[in-house]
């Protein structure tokens, strides 16, 4: 069996569960909300303002609602040793995981798809004419997020303490992405909207790399 | 000089950190030693 | 032991003389004065850090090949280390930002990143006290650092192309002027010293770990066996007290 197809096959086992009671999705959206709401009272923002401090805040909520979401992808399996009987199939670890990545990143795309019109018409942004450019943005973020939300998923379900370990081990090594992520996102809201090329190019760069990485390291991340 | 005050903290601070750090590591490695030492007698009287 | 003696009182005589050359030798800058003086330990524990991160990362990927324990005994032992260099990095760069500009900290490039390489590998420590199983612990702790360490240029990277503050340094020179001789000649002695300091401390926590995991194996070697690990004569009494 090739590793797209038990990729693939795992996607839709993960999908599926989610989908049964949707009750993952549901959290993450509303605690993303709360954080976006919560940031208003801190700061009462003009549209200027709103304009400056936007994508930054957009960002956290998503960073702060991604580690939350990222967590149940491995701790999951630790209830039943559903693992243990993954492994013992003829698939891949890399297809594991994979599979994984992809289904956190269709969750948390599906909570972005939510999310930022609600963000825009929050705080009075328009998102006439840069949407496409955006989504652009929000999957090489949101690529980032999960590939290295779920390999440190997999690290913390065998710790002690692992929703505030998640956390601890993913927020710092993600300020690279955050920075380029909120930069590029910026520069489309700004008064003349434009890609900005060099920051696109970083995103990518990160996903590679570290997608690159979990592929070399995966037998150890799912090893016994 | 001025800002002494600043230049010699920084310089203490370099030496204490160190300091510390080494006498700590040192520490364990003495008590690691101690315990070694009675497991060791302790499996052979068995 | 002997060895260890003369080593110890050799670095302890290079820091010494490091530590006047930097404050006496070393002369003056032309406008921050003596204070300046904190660049040749500042820099050198940057050096330093970078230096132990990257045996870090040297031995996780070893451990990850080899699977020996030892590489991950140096793994923790550089991350250690390079924590506290980075400790004293964050600690003297306030300490020379204050009397220069008026600040404390600011939330330039250089500094911003290494803040946060800083809360990476702290991140790494936590990591192993939270796992117990001493293989998980090893092999999981090792993927860490390995992303922790490519993740490293992605922050400097990224917080240059973002923000830059930090004085443009003496080597780099605003007016284009090189750094004075006697200046590069201390700055070397002191990036040696305190590179040497850095081996040393290294050195010492890679073989306290080794003892540890040689006392972890005697205690599982005993426990095996049926003996009580604390006191064996303890529960022989007792059981002969049962009979």
């Amino acid at each position: 069996m090739t590793t797209a197809r038990a990729a693939a096959i795992i996607l839709a086992k993960e999908l599926r569960l989610e989908f049964r009671t949707r009750e993952l999705l549901t959290a993450t959206v509303i605690f993303a909300l709360v954080v976006v709401v919560l940031f208003s009272f801190a700061f009462d923002p003009t549209a200027a303002e709103s304009r400056r401090y936007g994508p930054g805040l957009l960002w956290i909520a998503f960073l702060f609602a991604g580690s939350l979401m990222l967590n149940p992808s491995f701790a999951r399996e630790q209830n039943n040793e559903t693992l243990d009987a993954l492994r013992m199939s003829p698939i891949s670890n890399f297809a594991i995981l994979l599979g994984k990545i992809l289904a956190n990143f269709i969750f948390m795309s599906l909570a972005e798809l939510v999310l930022v019109p609600v963000f825009a018409v929050l705080y009075n942004l328009s998102l006439a004419g840069i949407v496409w450019r955006l989504i652009l943005v929000l999957v090489l973020g949101t690529l980032g997020l999960t590939v290295t939300g779920t390999v440190f998923s997999a690290i913390s379900a065998h710790a002690r303490m692992r929703e505030l370990l998640l956390p601890l081990l993913l927020l710092p090594l993600l300020t690279p992405l955050l920075i380029a992520a909120v930069e590029s996102t910026a520069s489309l809201f700004a008064e003349q909207p434009a890609l900005d090329r060099t920051w696109l190019a970083f995103l990518a760069g990160f996903d590679i790399v570290f997608l690159t990485a979990s592929w070399l390291l995966c037998d150890h991340l799912l090893a016994e | 000089m001025k800002n002494f005050e600043f230049l010699f903290s920084a310089w203490m601070v370099v030496w204490a950190v160190f300091f510390v750090y080494e006498i700590s590591v040192a520490r364990r490695i003495a008590q690691t030693r101690e315990e070694i030492e009675r497991l060791k007698q302790q499996l052979q009287q068995r | 032991m002997k060895a260890r003696i003369t080593i110890t009182a050799l670095v302890a005589l290079l820091i010494f003389c490091a530590g006047y050359a930097a404050l006496f030798i070393a002369p003056d800058e032309a406008t921050m004065h003596a204070i300046q003086r904190i660049f040749y330990f500042h820099v050198a524990s940057w050096n330093a850090m970078f230096c132990a991160f990257f045996v870090a990362f040297y031995a996780s990927v070893a451990y990850l090949v080899t699977g020996k324990r030892k590489w991950d005994a140096l793994g923790v032992s550089g991350v250690e280390v390079g924590v506290m260099c980075c400790t004293i990095g964050l600690i003297t760069g306030p300490l020379w930002a204050r009397p220069v500009w008026g600040i404390w900290w600011t939330w330039d490039a250089k500094l911003t990143s290494t803040f946060i390489l800083w809360l990476l590998f702290i991140a790494y420590l936590l990591l192993r006290g939270l796992v117990e199983d001493p293989e998980k612990k090893a092999s999981l702790s090792a993927v860490f650092a390995i992303f922790a360490s490519l993740d490293i240029p992605l922050v400097y990277l990224a917080n240059r192309l973002w923000r830059t503050q930090h004085p443009q340094p003496v080597i780099a020179g605003g007016q284009g002027s090189g750094l004075d001789p006697t200046m590069s000649k201390v700055l070397l002695l002191c990036l040696f010293a305190i590179f040497c300091v850095m081996i040393l401390a290294l050195m010492d926590r890679y073989r306290l770990e080794l003892l540890r995991n040689e006392a972890a194996e005697l205690r599982y070697e005993i426990e095996s066996r049926g003996l009580d690990a604390s006191d064996g004569q303890e529960t022989r009494a007792l059981q002969k007290g049962a009979q």
